[in-house]
């Protein structure tokens, strides 16, 4: 069966068993190209799709999914599904009534260029790379391509579909001067390959990279901070976690409590926007068929809304902000799009240290808890002169440092973070604790 | 999964392509999780999981595909797509596979072999109902309450099972089967304006009998302990110190420092600091380090590997000294190692690498882990480790600590939370001066470029002399 016909087969299956249910299919297309010592000497090109479906039975909600489409497998992850279902305890829960969403194509032709000139533009990234003598390997350098179909469709009503789509650029070089060698990765992506530009993700990852090499030990100290936007991005998609609807309605979030009181220094405005026209994370309707909007969560410092779906707005009794998420292998979620910290005036750093990159997120911060303990690269700088810093760490908890941001810059960055886009920009902090030799 | 006439007609085609070598993998998973949240269930998935991937070597370069469209007039586009992708003949190939009649004889004399049940499953899942699984899932709750700071308590409970077949143009045809079980315990507790939490999931390689080895109850006691003790503790210390890295999970440190700078996923290409250096003194003469993909259930065990290789007990280090790196198949291409049957993906959307299985540090010569702390005036016990992050090109490492202690005057003092240790894994293996006896292994998922798999790490109780310990200065 083609994806159409088994989300159409599914819906016609639940309605003879007089049931509710939701089918999500999406298929995805990529492509990879490595490069190496002047050679594509890696090609990936994947196909992979899958169909969901969300039953909900009495007030009790099932899933199931499958990646084979023949009649055997859909039967059998629909009993499952409704075996899922009944093993809840009855708690309201409903599928959303649902509309003609229309049919969307959000990436058009962007990626529609000959392979040959894809290569090209890896050969290129890596020659960039290489040019400079202080490149003594890479891990890898690579072009990707991705291109996602979505298709949806409920017993209440839902039916849309759309496409989208990004290219990227990313490297993974190691560099050496003397006795100092430092690894670094970055990338560049845009929703058109033409959009890429090799020499400038080159230069802009032996720079990111290159200005860590010759660093000594920073001793342990508080000192003044500025995060750039890499490291904004990680603290961005970890706030997140206490923002979702879901961590909120689990009784897990720490703000819980506290919309419309101050949760961050007046710098902070924090909003999701999915028609954002940067559009990386864009999307007409979020995974259960809700129209896409502007969400305010941070207004100048105040808690305004958290991010929900159909049923964390149910359970916590607030508004849905259509931030349903979910593949066709996932139970419902919520994802924000393109989350974006809104630019200040910009930041100063006299004396105290630049954080350029921090590493061990996912296993040194808790973010229910806030406590974050991480590895850091940095600048150290003092009387307006900077040089590198490693091997340290720095502890804060996130819910302190909000309160603490003095600034906000105007270098707004957009990166893939978390599970979708932050628009992010650097943030300046007026004491930390950092642990070093 | 597919017919032996269609896998050798789709390797030779490879291989007229001019592909050296030729290699399908296929696989099927059916995977079962349970969720459950203060005793009730919260959710609930099945899937069903299939794809084929292909993958083509042209020398040491390496093109894959994977669709999980499995029809044979998909499954021959997908070759053409490649041999196109690659450009027109450059490589040897064509000699060397046999042709095949419109019958389907002739062609590769394929050596069929099949996984003996080593590590399969006594009480498999068909065994019990899912109301049988929600009632385990529910004595893991009650476990957990043993404080009123105890506030939510999460039980998971994952089922997979997964057929591979691996077929190539060398003539393997290999089928496996994996059966693995996971019971996770996750509590939150808190007291005033603190919240913490605390995580134990067992797991192992076989069926529902891993929930009487580990029953749910004392799963969810050990979660709640471990929250209650973070939320007691006061915030870590910052400097540079002695540490003794407590046994089983512990064993991270080395998987992350040392395991991942040793596969030649990053040795072949020269981005490991560890890279060239076979038969030097590369660590302590306090440790010997071993990774086996044959223990018998083990969380990272398998009869073969991702590459249809029987799997192996693999010194690593002996005494110190480097005796084997981790190799795969196009590891050995490129550096004439010996493969290891280390080639291992997430699965059929990943084309494998060279990855660890069961990885460990053995025993050592300390019989009492209370030796380890004397004549330590000042310095941090990391009982229980979370999860780190490696740069192997760099050698740069770090990693949590969840359960920690300060140790004061060669005793164990008060408890510490939030520590992380940094560090360079090159380093930090030259000092480990001295280990204990108690090893023990904890099952993890490990994430890589071929995706995130099951391993186990492990270690005995072992001491470092100094180790940079972040945490509030």
């Amino acid at each position: 069966m083609t994806f159409e016909t088994a989300k159409d087969f599914l819906l016609r299956r639940a309605r003879e068993r007089g049931l509710d249910a939701e089918v999500l299919a999406t298929s995805q297309r990529e492509l990879g190209l490595g490069a190496n010592d002047g050679r594509v000497d890696e090609i990936t090109h994947a196909q992979r799709g899958g169909v969901g479906v969300r039953v909900v039975s009495a007030g009790r909600v099932g899933y199931a999914s499958s990646e084979a489409l023949d009649a055997a497998s859909l039967e059998w992850m629909l009993d499952e599904a409704i075996e899922n279902a009944e093993l809840q305890t009855a708690r309201g829960a409903q599928l959303p009534a649902g509309r003609a969403l229309g049919r969307h194509d959000l990436i058009g032709e962007g990626l529609s260029a000959a392979v040959e000139a894809k290569a090209a533009a890896v050969l290129e990234l890596e020659r960039g790379l290489r040019a400079d003598a202080r490149v003594d390997a890479a891990a890898f350098t690579r072009y990707g391509e991705s291109e996602t179909e979505a298709v949806l469709g409920s017993t209440r009503g839902a039916d849309g579909g759309y496409r989208n789509g990004y290219a990227l650029l990313l490297a993974n070089p190691i560099m050496k001067q003397g006795d100092s060698i430092k690894q670094g990765y970055d990338l560049d992506l845009g929703k058109e390959f033409h959009a890429l530009d090799p020499n400038r993700t080159a230069q802009h990852i032996l720079e990111r990279v290159g200005r860590h090499l010759g660093a000594t030990a920073l001793r342990t100290g508080r000192h003044r901070a500025v995060f750039e936007p890499h490291v904004t991005a990680d603290i961005l998609a970890l706030l997140f976690v206490s923002l979702s609807g879901k961590t909120v309605a689990e009784g897990k979030s720490r703000l819980a409590q506290r919309l419309g009181e101050r949760i961050a220094s007046e710098h902070v405005t924090l909003v999701d926007d999915p028609t954002h026209p940067i559009g990386l994370g864009s999307r007409p309707f979020d995974a259960e068929g809700t129209p896409a909007r502007r969400t305010v969560m941070v207004e100048r410092g105040i808690l305004r809304s958290f991010l929900h779906n159909s049923d964390t707005a149910r359970r916590t009794d607030q508004e849905n902000t259509g931030h349903a998420a979910r593949s066709y292998a996932s139970t419902l979620g919520v994802s924000f799009s393109n989350l974006m910290l809104e630019p200040g005036a910009g930041v100063t750093l006299d004396d105290g240290v630049v954080v350029t990159d921090l590493m061990g997120v996912h296993a040194g911060a808790n973010p229910i808890s806030g406590d974050v303990s991480v590895q850091g690269h940095g600048l150290r700088v003092e009387g307006g002169e900077s040089r590198p810093v490693d091997n340290f760490a720095i502890a804060f908890n996130l819910f302190r440092l909000l309160e603490q941001i003095e600034a906000v810059g105007d270098d707004l960055t957009w990166r893939p973070a978390g599970s979708g886009i932050v628009g992010a920009v650097s943030l300046q902090v007026d004491a930390l604790s950092f642990a070093g030799a | 999964m597919l017919t032996p006439a269609t896998a050798e007609s789709l390797l030779q085609r490879a291989r007229r392509g001019g592909a050296d070598f030729a290699e399908l993998y296929v696989e099927r998973w059916r995977r079962r999780a349970l969720r459950v949240l203060d005793a009730e269930l919260e959710d609930a998935t099945s899937a069903i999981e299939q794809g084929v991937g292909l993958r083509l070597f042209f020398g040491t370069d390496v093109i894959y595909a994977y669709t999980n469209d499995l029809a044979d007039a998909a499954l021959g586009e997908l070759v053409e797509t490649l041999v196109r992708l690659r450009g027109s003949g450059s490589g040897s190939g064509a000699d060397g596979v046999g042709s095949v009649d419109e019958r389907g004889a002739g062609g590769l004399d394929l050596r069929r072999r099949q996984a003996s049940g080593l590590h399969a499953p006594s009480a498999p899942f068909e065994s019990q109902s899912k109301g049988w699984r929600l009632e385990r899932l529910r004595e893991l709750d009650a476990g957990a309450r043993i404080d009123p700071a105890v506030k939510q308590v999460e039980g998971r409970l994952l089922e997979w099972e997964q057929d591979v077949l691996v077929v190539n143009s060398e003539g393997d045809w290999v089928e496996d089967r994996r059966v693995r079980t996971r019971c996770v315990a996750g509590v939150i507790a808190s007291e005033g304006d603190q919240t913490q939490t605390g995580y134990v999931g067992p797991g192992l390689s076989l069926g529902l009998e891993l929930l009487e080895l580990h029953p749910p109850a004392s799963i969810g006691a050990s979660a709640a302990q471990r929250a209650l003790l973070n939320l007691r503790a006061r915030p870590a210390p910052a400097g540079t110190m002695p540490v003794v890295i407590g046994n089983g999970f512990g064993g991270v440190i080395f998987h992350e420092a040392l395991g991942h700078l040793i596969e030649t996923t990053s040795v072949a290409r020269r981005a490991s600091v560890l890279c060239g250096k076979l038969g030097e003194q590369i660590a302590s003469p306090a440790v010997t380090y071993v990774d086996d993909g044959t223990t018998v259930h083990g969380w990272g065990s398998s009869e073969f590997d991702d590459e249809g290789m029987p799997t192996e007990r693999t010194v690593l280090i002996d005494k110190g000294v480097l005796n084997a790196y981790m190799v795969d198949r196009w590891g050995a291409l490129k550096t004439g190692y010996r493969r290891t049957g280390s080639g291992r993906r997430e699965g059929y959307t990943y084309a494998p690498t060279s990855r660890m299985r069961n990885t460990f540090v053995m025993p050592g010569d300390v019989a009492d882990p209370a030796d380890l702390f004397a004549g330590i005036e000042y310095g941090l016990y990391a009982k229980a480790m979370g999860g780190g992050q490696v740069k192997p090109g760099s050698g740069e490492y770090n990693f949590a600590v969840t359960e920690g202690y300060l140790i004061r005057a060669g005793e164990v003092a008060e408890s510490v939370r939030g520590a992380m240790l940094v560090g360079k894994g090159p380093d930090t293996i030259m000092k480990v001066d001295a280990v204990a006896t108690d090893l023990s292994t904890e099952p993890g998922m490990c994430g890589s470029l071929s995706g995130s798999i099951p391993t186990e790490v492990g270690q005995p109780h072992l001491r470092v002399s100094e180790i940079v310990v972040g945490g509030e200065a």
